[in-house]
């Protein structure tokens, strides 16, 4: 195997990928538990970094998305006796419905304005969450129950595991292709160019709903899991805190970039347990490695890795959300990187 | 290249070392010759830090004086800490790296009631002892757990106890201001039930927010409904600022609170009006205010060990859970087990703690403190005993 | 009608709150495109200061307030250098993510710092805390001073980026940075200075605004989430627009809590946001029909 397959991000993913799926070997529990919200978060990360990364609406209803797909699911199982293979998708499903519903507010309003109008609709959703009590059990919370595996002989907590480590799989293939597919490049070219998207064809209204569906599903299936992980859900989980870890991920992953947010979620997960150890501290070790990423890999630890390592440039990648920037910035990062895109494809 | 060759070992050494824990040289877990390892969780950041982070270190003084004094049976208390974000996977988190990686003897903790109530099956599943230090919620020892004990007073004892003191006091008509995230619906739905269990008609139900910065329109409502008392479900913030603007229209009802607003004088400074807190009464699990005589010792200790530490309520709450844990972990004998250490809370028969107001009996219940002590403020400045009720 | 002069009093003295931090954004984003998700913090760093200098120092009032301003407009001019100087160009997310990390070690600091005093710190206000009669309804006087306040503030910029060549220089940067420094405009400086003014704005809020709203490190979030719909609803670029954005905020919140429920009186404001995006794409004062090809 060349030395440019051993450092690609293919293998990083394969060494992930498989590093996960045989923790349960050796780790304990409390290392399982991370593991597993690990991958949740890299199903959000994933399907985020379409909607932010890819087709450049800055939204900031993930979090909510994310609750919608968790309380669905279970309440489905709580209230209707559903058993859970039907109700994760279902509550998937009710989550990309509303989170499409999003499109049209992107129709018209961008940048900050978008940004504000996707809160609001999250704060909203989180007071729903709270207050219509006889539906949602309001802020108390309520125990799901967990999912029944049936005939296949597996333990509950490693069945979770691993139903969520296929998830994740299936959901990170899919992003890749879709991503490196007409409609990513659609996506690209709403993102740097509305009006030159437009001439070129790309009708704005289907693709941002397409983007917004996409992440909103993505997003309603890692709340499907989540729910069965903790077998516990409250509103206070899908609030702003949340939708900021979600935030950084991307952009500390590399926005625009289906690997970066692997690397981004695995990497915040990971330092946010290592940082445990700082007790009382973590808040000011959290903020100062956020403005570190920031100062030094602005454009995401994606760029520096395809800068320093062969096999890491993926199409499509990189123009940041303002076009002017990304003149600027592809002069300085980029210049291995942008070409291949044709042989890739 | 060999920049990332290290980085790859340095991750992977890391997540080993995580992967497998720290080495456990012992038959009980978290229990050697020479000390006993015990855990808590909590919030140690985040907007309610101070009911976790302060109660840890209040229990951590604790354990630090009895350490001095020899520890329990020649073995000293460690404590070890664990954040949960007040939040239900953090609780859950912190509890599974406390019992599976630190391997911890015991876990005295537990302040936000609904990340305890997520994290209440694994305690169970581990079997690991569990002794509440500030959560509320009635759902973390009712059902009763083997293995789950609380010293704090819990919503449902407490609220009983607000509808009661408001009637003996000649009150008509009730009202209730709550919040209503999860700290406020453990006080507020048992508050709903004793109302209909006693058949009598809520004449205003009011909601604030923690956050809150005006309570005008509140007041406002409270005082078209007539209510001459108030059941106040709400932290400092959200009290002070109602009744401020209470004042301000001039409504002066009965105000009734509970152990989230135990610190009066403070409560005082916040309102800033005189004479304002007249009428109020709150439930206390630390009798007198911090600045009294007879909690010196607690003070000076705070302060050498966290000298930017200023007394507090939440500090004393820690240091009361902490004496109970000691002294059944006393109980429990030199031959310690976790077996022996749950069936010593049987020995804890109306112990009159040094900071609880009233007698703790662990014995027969796990619910540890049912006697809710009403206090009030006198000259802006003196907390003073106001009463106790008697719950049927 | 008691109730509702009483509602519309608080309304504007609430909307007051609103229009102050509000105001403190929009002198970032006229001049650098940008919202500092760490204002809040600034506002906290204020009122923190303000105590440290008052209660615990014994340093006077007066002196207390104005080392509280300076302290705040030192910090956003340090956050500025350090945090955002070089990421300012690389797009919008990053430099919003950097910010988040400020405000997490600004709040982590103060809770360490100021954290175990207790839950809630109190800094009195400048004038005595009972509450003054206005025909038939009493207001507390400190809500007055931050009514006024606002009021300063807004007439104070508005002169300030119309009249004055510094006002100027800052829309300039903020319209075309290349252009500006074609011009011989130092943009580097000109950033640094905005951000310290505006942090300067926030501290004066916080310390102002702190007798009412109480001190403890995360006073600043939920004010910089209204402050900020505030702002956006005015229209982010027009200083009146943010303080007519906090008024009206301000007096629907109370209204609806009033007369409807107060339950919901968290999410009027919400609500009342996206229906506002929904017909004013730019926001009530913004600039209109503009689209960037």
């Amino acid at each position: 195997m060349s030395l440019r397959a051993l450092v690609s991000n293919r293998s990083f993913l394969v060494f992930l990928f498989g590093g996960l799926f045989v923790l349960p070997a050796f780790a304990n529990q409390y290392t399982l538990f991370v593991g597993n919200l690990m991958m949740l978060y890299i199903i959000l990360a994933l399907g985020l970094n379409i909607l932010v990364g890819f087709a450049g609406q800055l939204a900031f209803a993930n979090a909510a998305i994310y609750g919608i797909g968790a309380y669905g699911t279970a309440l489905l199982q709580v209230h209707l006796g559903w058993s859970f293979w039907f109700a994760a998708p279902v509550g998937a499903v009710l989550a990309m419905v509303i989170g499409t519903l999003l499109a049209f507010p992107a129709l018209r309003l961008s940048g900050i304005f978008l940004a504000l109008a996707t809160l609001a609709f999250a704060q909203a959703t989180q007071w729903v969450l709270l207050h219509w009590q006889p539906v949602t059990f309001g802020a108390g919370g309520f125990r799901v129950p967990p999912p029944d595996f049936g005939w296949i002989p597996i333990k509950q907590d490693y069945g979770i595991y691993f139903l969520s480590w296929g998830v994740t799989v299936v959901l990170l293939l899919f992003a890749w292709r879709i991503m490196r597919s007409r409609i990513g490049r659609a996506f690209v070219a709403v993102r740097d160019g509305e009006i030159a998207a437009q001439s070129l064809g790309i009708d704005l209204l289907t693709y941002k709903a397409m983007a917004f569906a996409l992440s909103s599903f993505y997003a309603g299936a890692a709340g499907a899991l989540y729910a069965s992980l903790l077998g516990f859900i409250s509103p206070e989980t899908f609030d702003l805190f949340q939708m900021i870890i979600h935030k950084a991920m991307i952009v500390v992953g590399g926005l625009g970039s289906v690997i970066g947010s692997v690397l981004g979620a695995s990497l915040l997960v990971y330092l946010m347990e290592v940082l445990r150890e700082f007790k009382s501290t973590q808040e000011i070790v959290f903020g100062a490695l956020l403005v570190g990423f920031m100062v030094f890999q602005p454009n995401g630890l994606v760029v520096f890795l395809k800068r320093w390592l062969p096999g890491w440039e993926e199409p499509v990648h990189l123009a940041g959300p303002e076009g002017k920037d990304s003149a600027r910035s592809a002069g300085k990062d980029a210049a291995p990187g942008e070409q291949p895109a044709a042989e890739r494809a | 290249m060999k920049r990332l060759g290290s980085t790859i070992c340095a991750a992977v050494a890391m997540t080993a070392a995580i992967a497998t824990g720290s080495a456990q040289a012992a038959d009980v877990d978290g229990v050697t010759a020479t000390e006993i390892r015990v855990g808590t969780f909590g919030p140690l950041t985040g907007p309610v830090y101070m009911y976790g982070k302060l109660s840890m270190n209040g229990v951590e003084v604790f354990f630090n004086k009895l350490n001095e004094q020899g520890g329990i049976h020649g073995r000293k208390l460690v404590l070890v800490r664990e954040d949960d974000l007040c939040k239900p996977e953090g609780a859950i988190a912190a509890v599974k790296k406390l019992v599976h990686q630190h391997k911890v003897f015991g876990i005295i903790g537990g302040a936000c009631s609904n990340p305890t109530l997520a994290a209440r099956p694994e305690i169970e599943k581990a079997g690991v002892p569990f002794h509440v230090f500030a959560a509320v919620a009635d759902g973390i020892v009712d059902p009763p757990a083997t293995n789950i004990y609380t010293t704090q007073l819990t919503a449902s004892i407490e609220s009983r106890a607000q509808i009661q003191w408001a009637l003996d006091r000649g009150a008509k008509k009730l009202a209730i201001v709550a919040q209503h995230d999860a700290w406020g619906r453990a006080r507020y739905e048992p508050m709903l039930k004793d109302f209909k269990a006693r058949g009598l008609q809520v004449v205003a139900d009011e909601e604030v927010t923690v956050d809150q910065n005006d309570g005008t329109a509140q007041a406002l409502r409270l005082k078209a409904a007539g209510a001459d008392a108030i059941m106040l479900l709400g932290y400092p913030k959200a009290a002070a600022v109602l009744i401020r603007d209470s004042i301000k229209i001039g409504y002066k009802p009965l105000w009734v609170g509970q152990t989230a607003i135990q610190d009066l004088p403070a409560l005082q400074g916040l309102i800033g009006i005189n004479g304002a807190l007249g009428d109020f009464v709150s439930i206390t699990t630390v009798p007198g205010h911090p600045d009294n005589p007879q909690y010196a010792e607690w003070r000076k200790r705070l302060k050498d060990t966290f000298p930017n530490d200023e007394l507090s309520v939440f500090n004393l709450m820690g240091v009361a859970a902490a004496e109970v844990f000691a002294k059944v972990l006393d109980a429990a004998g030199k031959d310690l087990t976790r077996e022996k250490f749950l069936a010593a809370y049987n020995t804890i028969d109306n112990f009159k703690s040094s900071i609880y107001p009233g007698p703790i009996t662990c014995k027969g219940k796990h619910q540890c403190n049912q006697s809710p002590a009403f206090v009030k403020l006198e000259n802006n400045n003196n907390v003073v005993f106001a009463g106790t009720v008697t719950l049927k | 009608m008691l109730m509702f002069s009483y509602l519309m009093a608080t309304g504007i003295t609430t909307g007051a709150f609103y229009a102050l931090v509000a105001l403190g954004i929009v002198i970032v984003y006229k001049s650098t495109e940008v919202v500092n998700l760490a204002h809040g913090e600034l506002f906290m760093v204020g009122g923190m200061l303000a105590y440290t200098c008052y209660v615990m120092f014994g340093i006077p009032y007066l002196p207390s307030l104005l080392l509280a301003v300076a302290g705040a407009f030192v910090v956003g001019i340090i956050t500025e250098r350090v945090a955002y100087r070089s990421v300012l160009k690389h797009g919008l997310a990053s430099v919003l993510v950097a910010t988040i990390g400020v405000s997490f070690i600004l709040k982590g600091i103060a809770r360490h710092i100021w954290g175990g005093k207790g839950d809630y710190l109190t800094f009195p206000p400048i004038v005595s805390p009972e509450p003054l009669q206005f025909g038939n309804i009493m207001i507390m006087s400190q809500q007055l001073v931050v009514l006024l306040a606002a009021i300063v503030v807004m007439v104070g910029l508005g002169i300030f980026f119309k009249r004055t060549r510094a006002g100027k220089w800052m829309q300039a940067t903020a319209s075309n940075p290349k252009a500006a420094t074609l011009c011989g405009l130092r943009i580097d400086r000109i950033y640094m200075y905005t951000f310290g003014v505006g942090a300067a704005v926030a501290g004066a809020a916080g310390v102002l605004m702190s007798p009412l709203t109480l001190l403890y490190p995360d006073v600043g979030f939920v004010l910089f989430i209204k402050g900020m719909a505030a702002a956006v609803l005015g229209g982010l670029t027009s200083i009146p627009g943010a303080v007519l954005g906090g008024l009206l905020l301000g007096l629907a919140e109370q209204l609806a809590a009033g007369y409807l429920h107060s339950s919901i009186q968290d999410v009027v404001a919400f609500l009342i946001i996206m229906l506002a995006l929904i017909f004013l794409p730019t926001g009530l004062l913004g600039p209109r029909g503009l689209r960037k090809i």
